[in-house]
């Protein structure tokens, strides 16, 4: 091939690499990246007046220029509740981003007025607006619950440390999370760990979530006054189906959490002052026995048949002083409304 | 290609042919390898004042012996297994020692005319179809450093710029004696990833790569290849029904021609690639449907003189990348900025106990910083270190001329290397301004034992890079960024084989740069502005045995650090202390 040829396809490649060039540019505009911030489309909410009992919802609708972080607070006026939501994008759609009337932690909203706020990050830009809850989200929406509205269960099972002080194992009215009652749970051990624990038969076995989308909520009072540092829940959930849950009537608990049973756990450290609302996906807990070799741990959520809520402190007593600090505080750690709600934490619903 | 497989053919092999190995000469079985017995001592360097949480100082090493033994049980066949022995020091009792299999391979020929290969393959076919591209920081270095270099490339089975990957093999030729002279075929299928869980429920699918190359010489001065290569996921392996399908088409003529003095080569190479996902939707009755699709091409025309005295070699050209030019074989990068590794050596400083930004220290003596899997997205970079040819030859939205030289004269007294490009962006990103790219790196020899006569070395080695990246426009979307590479060091042979050598390498890069973020597809979704201003710097002094090529004792202090100006980060400084006996055997 002589140098002429090869010019002359040269020269027609190079005519036909230019004429393939379509799009002006890559990616979104870095003009409007970072240029000035501005809303195209001011802030509308789908419903000024939700009646978040019969499932209605609030959708926002906003359209900016630009990606931008944004956030939306929601305040009740009444109650000092709050729920935040934020998201990346330039867009808000009201078909995406909508809320069912959950706080993002306790207190719970209720039907009062609430303030909406959207604001940027790194813009000064503030839209407000108001909306006026008709009717509270309520929160019994999952597929088992205990709130202690009626008491204790008749079949639950409580044990607690006898010869602790102050030991506060029963249902009390004075101040509930949800309703009217709750369960109390606390004392003075400080020679020993394990304070005492409640113990509940739990029977879904019509639920088809798997274990990623089965979350157990369970509302925690801490100490209102004087923080014991060292105090926490274990929440263990047993699927053994072969036992009885009360198979010996000798003791005061189940006996479906041996450590030759199929049963899992999750650590809730109880560090904060007044309710909070805890949520955990199943998935999450952990075998309680993962060395022995006989037990096939398999999470299947239609096999819980019992959950234990525990109450355990760390020893402050001069025969056992790991947290010396806390000696002759009393361990708090009070709880409420247990519910198991599928593919949302209760938050969330 | 299943490891497992490859383990029942070797034990087959060795175990059926143990009696004629036994009854045979001992040349059935014969071994080599590498063994290297490595120390570093790292500490902070007394100047540090604001990090006091960081031990003073810290070391480690380890002993390792790669085995590789190769049986032919018959006369085409070899089997061949590595074998790394690996003990770090301070364990005990084997509680420290490693023992694993690194590479497994069969290979032979059938009938004297098909070769073939299973199990560990190292492949390379163009530079646009399947290419493992040198990392950033290593072009024109000193030797000093190339202890660090070799167990980094080694570590992570960079060999002549190929990719390791695990499959099948095979190749053939014909020769004619009419027409053409020869035609020669090469394919393969390899396997980059396997199925893996993601989740509970979830299965990533298998990730294939498979090509071929057919490379003919048509007469004595032109030779025609050509080389398709498809990177795709089997979707019903796995759970998702969304699959990547990344076919790319490569054609080159090479004619030269050539005297008793001068040789001149001229090669003109163009292809094209699509790359799109494919959805399933066999389970729901309705047809299949593909989405991201894209397609490019390019276009290299490649011009290089050779002086056949070696003491001159110019090579000039033009290429042309389209921004939708995407081959995963040869795109994908050595070092993935997103991948979250983080540095061995002090990743966190400071007392407010910070990650450490990632140096060309780190860069060079880090193997755990490296990627050896193939990727089907364009992986990130720092633009500081590699902004002109992220991608190597094959980066997309780029077009432009280069040039390459390599100048000495007949005694080696000088050498001499240039590399240069004007390059330019295709289309914009983010704005119609198209990104002007300059690139020159230079690179000076002078060895005056050559010179004067001397018998023992003595040789002076300086080297240069500088890219600059400018865009215009407007003030917002404007961008300069400068960064110099420069190194100079000293070879001086004190007794025969035993070298004192002493090196300075140094990095610095200013301006501001719009760093690209892309999503699962490749698409550009965001753009971040980035201003930088910074300096690394390292100083080597060192002592070097050499018992004969590729083995060697060398002792080396490195004094280290980075210093910033107008950036969040802190400046920081640590020294090492490095012992390296590495024997091939």
């Amino acid at each position: 091939m002589n140098i002429k040829k090869t010019l002359i396809i040269f020269l027609g490649l190079v005519c036909f690499l230019y004429s393939c060039t379509k799009n002006e540019y890559e990616g979104p505009s870095i003009e409007i990246l970072y240029g000035d911030f501005e809303v195209i489309e001011p802030l509308k909410l789908t419903n000024k007046s939700p009646s978040f009992s019969s499932n209605e919802q609030v959708g926002f609708h906003c359209e900016f220029n630009k990606p931008v972080e944004w956030k939306i607070a929601i305040q009740g006026l009444s109650t000092n509740a709050n729920r935040e939501i934020t998201g990346f994008s330039s867009l808000i759609d009201s078909s995406m981003i909508i809320w069912k009337g959950g706080p993002s932690q306790v207190p719970f909203f209720s039907e009062e007025a609430c303030a909406i706020e959207l604001t940027f990050e790194n813009e000064i830009d503030t839209i407000k607006d108001t909306i006026n809850i008709i009717s509270a989200k309520t929160y019994e929406n999952g597929v088992w619950l205990e709130n202690f509205e009626d008491g204790l269960p008749n079949d639950g099972l409580v044990y607690y440390n006898t010869d602790g002080g102050g030991m506060t194992f029963s249902v009390a009215n004075d101040d509930a999370l949800l309703g009217s009652s709750y369960f109390k749970m606390g004392g003075k051990v400080n020679w020993d760990w394990p304070l005492g624990n409640l113990d509940l038969p739990v029977n879904i076995t019509n639920i088809n979530q798997s274990s990623e989308n089965l979350y157990i909520n369970i509302g925690i009072l801490s100490d209102l006054e004087d923080l014991h540092t060292g105090q926490f829940i274990n929440i263990l959930i047993s699927e053994e189906t072969e036992i009885p849950f009360n198979d010996n009537l000798e003791n005061n608990a189940s006996d479906l959490f041996e450590s030759t049973m199929e049963v899992y756990k999750i650590k809730v450290p109880v560090d904060w002052n007044g309710w909070q609302m805890k949520s955990f996906r199943y998935s999450d807990f952990e075998p309680v026995s993962p060395n022995n070799q006989n037990i096939n741990f398999n999470m299947n959520p239609n096999d819980i048949r019992a959950i234990r809520i525990s109450c355990q402190a760390c020893p402050s007593s001069t025969g056992n002083p790991i947290c010396p600090e806390n000696f002759g505080k009393d361990v708090r750690t009070d709880i409420d409304h247990i519910i198991f709600t599928e593919n949302y934490s209760l938050l969330e619903q | 290609m299943k490891r497992s497989f490859i383990l029942l053919l070797v034990f087959c092999a060795v175990f059926f042919s143990t009696v004629h190995i036994h009854a045979q000469v001992n040349e059935n079985i014969w071994f080599d390898g590498l063994s290297r017995s490595y120390f570093v001592r790292d500490a902070l360097d007394k100047s540090t004042m604001y990090d006091t949480i960081s031990a003073k100082n810290s070391s480690n090493g380890y002993n390792l012996l790669d085995l590789n033994t190769h049986v032919n049980p018959i006369k085409n066949i070899e089997i061949f297994a590595q074998i790394r022995i690996k003990n770090s020091f301070g364990s005990f009792f084997g509680s420290g020692t490693e023992i694993n299999v690194r590479q497994l391979k069969a290979k032979g020929t059938i009938n004297d005319k098909v070769r073939f290969s299973i199990g560990d393959l190292f492949l390379k076919q163009s530079k646009f179809t399947l290419y493992n591209y040198d990392e950033e920081l290593s072009g024109y270095e000193n030797d000093m450093l190339k202890p660090y270099r070799d167990i980094i490339h080694y570590e992570n089975f960079y060999t002549e710029n190929r990719w390791r990957l695990h499959g099948i093999q095979t190749d053939f030729s014909f020769k004619f004696d009419r027409f053409i002279r020869s035609l020669s075929f090469d394919f393969f299928v390899t396997r980059p990833r396997g199925s893996s869980q993601i989740n509970e429920t979830t299965y990533s699918s298998d990730l294939l790569l498979s090509g071929g190359s057919m490379i003919s010489e048509i007469n004595k001065r032109l030779t025609l290849s050509s080389n398709y290569i498809n990177l795709f996921e089997v979707a019903s392996s796995g759970t998702q029904n969304i699959s990547v399908r990344n076919p790319v088409h490569d054609i080159s003529l090479l004619h030269h021609f050539s005297n008793d003095k001068h040789r001149i080569e001229q090669k003109l190479q163009t292809g094209f690639s699509q790359r799109y996902w494919l959805h399933t939707e066999l389970e729901n009755g309705i047809a299949d449907s593909i989405s991201n699709d894209t397609k490019g091409m390019y276009f290299e025309l490649d011009n290089k003189y050779i002086k056949k005295d070696s003491t001159l070699s110019l090579t000039v050209g033009y290429r042309y990348i389209d921004p939708n030019f995407r081959s995963a074989g040869a795109q994908t990068r050595r070092l993935d900025y997103a991948s979250g590794n983080s540095n061995t050596i002090y990743p966190i400083y400071t007392n407010m106990s910070l990650r450490r930004p990632t140096s060309m220290f780190d860069l060079l003596s880090d193997d755990g910083l490296y990627n050896q899997d193939l990727s089907s997205i364009l992986m990130a970079f720092n633009p500081i270190y590699s902004n002109v040819l992220p991608y190597g030859e094959a980066t997309p939205n780029r077009t432009g001329v280069y040039l390459k030289a390599k100048i000495n004269n007949t005694n080696k007294v000088f050498l001499g290397k240039i590399n240069a490009g004007l390059f330019k962006e295709v289309i914009g990103q983010g704005t119609a301004e198209k990104r002007q790219f300059r690139l020159l790196k230079g690179m000076f020899t002078i060895n005056l034992h050559h010179r004067f006569n001397w018998k023992k070395e003595f040789s002076l080695s300086t080297s240069s890079e500088s890219k600059v990246t400018s865009r215009g426009g407007d003030s917002i979307s404007s961008l300069n960024l400068v960064s110099h590479q420069v190194n100079t060091s000293l070879n001086v042979e004190l007794a025969k084989k035993f070298f004192i050598q002493t090196s300075y390498k140094q990095f610095y890069a200013n301006g501001n740069e719009f760093l690209t973020q892309r999503d699962n597809y490749g698409n550009i979704t965001n753009f971040t502005l980035a201003q930088v201003n910074q300096k690394d710097h390292m100083l080597s002094l060192g002592l070097l045995y050499s018992f004969r090529e590729n083995v060697y004792a060398n002792l080396q202090y490195n004094w280290w650090g980075m210093t910033f100006s107008d950036q969040e980060y802190l400046d920081y400084k640590y020294n090492r202390l490095i012992l390296i006996l590495s024997v091939e055997l």
